[in-house]
């Protein structure tokens, strides 16, 4: 028989699937700006935050959301060379697929999409931006002049490189979105959100205010470093309710199991 | 799972060392208030050391074995009104060193009552203020104490025996009774003095002093043949000394 964990550790598999997007009131309120700005004559849009901090399930949301409203693309995986990016590039602007052994003539590329100019809006969502070199970002950017095609460039803040003061990005993005890590309210909702969302009423309710808070201490309000730590609570969960019911309390998880949790990742150490 | 054995003990060590600093923030205010007791013990000690050791006097009382330090001066005023003393005396060194004279009291024997105050009671008075024109700097330490008399003083007031009459009547206790044979007695008020006396005897039969006071009344109101009775049956029955002698001056 299965333990009643089991299912709350899998609502906490990390992924950006759009099916696990939680409404928060952080998020709405990123999303909704977001949604303004691209109304707005911009040609690029840059969303930063820590990893973490939801910028993918956001992208994702954003094209789940206006796909049948507007010609939205979202290109999660970077491409390390320029040859598969404008592959990739090539398709969305054209529909159809590059020829065998025939490559995208960049400069004939600008000139299709100032074509496109005022017939096709286009948006580009383009995940971990970061990733991509400063000479791809420097065509992206002269892409994005033509007005045909807009950006939304998502980056990761780093603490020892401050991103946006690159130069590119500098003279080019009008607008940014910042994302920040969740508050202890967004984070709690956010794990009974989640677990209803499985109806998983019981356990939901097993996780208290005063847990939230170690957890929230722990990671920080980081929804990857909090999927990774209930995943583990749930983990340890399970295998004390399969092997030593003593050890744990149903109606409540115990402080010592979320602190065994954080040791398990490091949070912690002896 | 397969490592939650080790992440049990690892928890047991970060639980312990977690709560260290808790059992050192306790132990450090222990010590605190180890140090703090004691230097507060200390500091008494040095306040008592700086004190004059002549001013310092133990007295031993002759009912208990416990020695009580006191200060000269309220040593002296202890043992003052224990004697009922009424007697003066300088107040304070400090003054005498500056030479002022300090206005004694007289000795009064009879100190008038205060209308409510029941016949018996101690009586508090307090010293006069002492107008110095010459205003010396006075320490702290060396302000000179208020003399306190203690009096004990005997009101012939009626309305202080109709209190203990009432009191008596409250609480039937035979030392009131007595109080007011005797007073009654000394006043040359015989009759009432028989009647308090009697009172005292039927409550307590055993007190020689009211068996005698009710026999001297009797004989000081003419029943002297019955006083010569009665007082034969008590010396019989006590075979007390006094109540032989006062029998043998009642056939005189």
């Amino acid at each position: 028989m299965k333990s009643r964990y089991t299912a709350a550790k899998n609502v906490f598999i990390d992924s950006i699937d759009i099916d696990d997007y939680i409404e928060l009131s952080s998020s709405v309120t990123a999303y909704k700006q977001l949604e303004y700005s691209m109304e707005k004559p911009l040609k690029m849009i840059l969303l930063f935050g820590k990893p973490g901090t939801g910028k993918s399930i956001l992208l994702n949301r954003l094209q789940e959301k206006l796909k049948y409203k507007k010609e939205i693309y979202y290109f999660d995986t970077p491409t390390t060379n320029d040859k598969e990016f404008f592959h990739k590039l090539f398709k969305v602007l054209t529909k159809q697929n590059l020829p065998h052994n025939t490559e995208v003539n960049f400069s004939a590329l600008v000139n299709f999409c100032k074509n496109l100019r005022g017939k096709r809006e286009i948006l580009i969502l383009l995940d971990e931006a970061q990733m991509y070199s400063a000479e791809m970002m420097e065509k992206i950017r002269l892409i994005s002049d033509t007005r045909a095609v807009k950006f939304v460039v998502s980056l990761h803040k780093t603490d020892d490189e401050d991103l946006i003061a690159k130069e590119h990005f500098q003279s080019r993005i009008w607008e940014i979105i910042e994302l920040k890590n969740a508050t202890q309210e967004d984070q709690t909702s956010y794990v009974h959100k989640k677990l209803l969302k499985k109806h998983l009423f019981e356990i939901a309710n097993s996780i208290k205010e005063k847990n939230m808070s170690l957890i929230h201490d722990f990671t920080k309000g980081n929804f990857r470093e909090c999927n990774k730590i209930m995943f583990t609570i749930f983990e340890i969960c399970e295998y004390y309710d399969e092997h030593e019911p003593s050890k744990i309390d149903y109606e409540k998880i115990p402080d010592r199991i979320i602190e065994m949790a954080a040791l398990k990742l490091g949070y912690i150490n002896v | 799972m397969y490592d939650i054995k080790v992440l049990e003990e690892e928890w047991k060590k970060y639980n312990k060392n977690k709560k260290k600093p808790l059992y050192l923030l306790l132990g450090v205010l222990c010590l605190i208030a180890i140090v703090s007791f004691l230097f507060y013990q200390n500091k008494n000690f040095h306040f008592d050391s700086k004190m004059d050791t002549q001013n310092i006097n133990t007295i031993q009382y002759p009912k208990s074995n416990s020695v009580v330090l006191l200060d000269k001066k309220l040593s002296e005023i202890l043992v003052e009104s224990q004697k009922i003393s009424l007697e003066d005396e300088a107040i304070v060194d400090n003054v005498n060193k500056n030479n002022i004279k300090i206005p004694t009291l007289p000795i009064v024997d009879d100190i008038p009552l205060i209308d409510d105050m029941p016949v018996g009671k101690i009586v508090l008075s307090e010293k006069p203020k002492i107008k110095i024109n010459k205003k010396p700097k006075i320490r702290l330490s060396d302000k000179p104490r208020k003399k306190i008399h203690l009096n004990i003083v005997e009101s012939s007031k009626v309305s202080a025996y109709s209190d203990v009459e009432k009191r008596f009547k409250q609480s039937h206790d035979t030392e009131d009774s007595l109080f007011l044979a005797k007073s009654y007695y000394r006043k040359g008020n015989y009759r009432k003095a028989e009647y308090w006396a009697l009172q005292t005897n039927k409550i307590n039969s055993s007190l020689e002093e009211s068996w005698l006071i009710y026999v001297k009344s009797k004989a000081k109101l003419g029943h002297k043949n019955e006083a010569i009775r009665i007082l034969t049956n008590y010396a019989k029955r006590s075979n007390s000394s006094a109540a032989w002698n006062l029998l043998l001056k009642l056939k005189k």
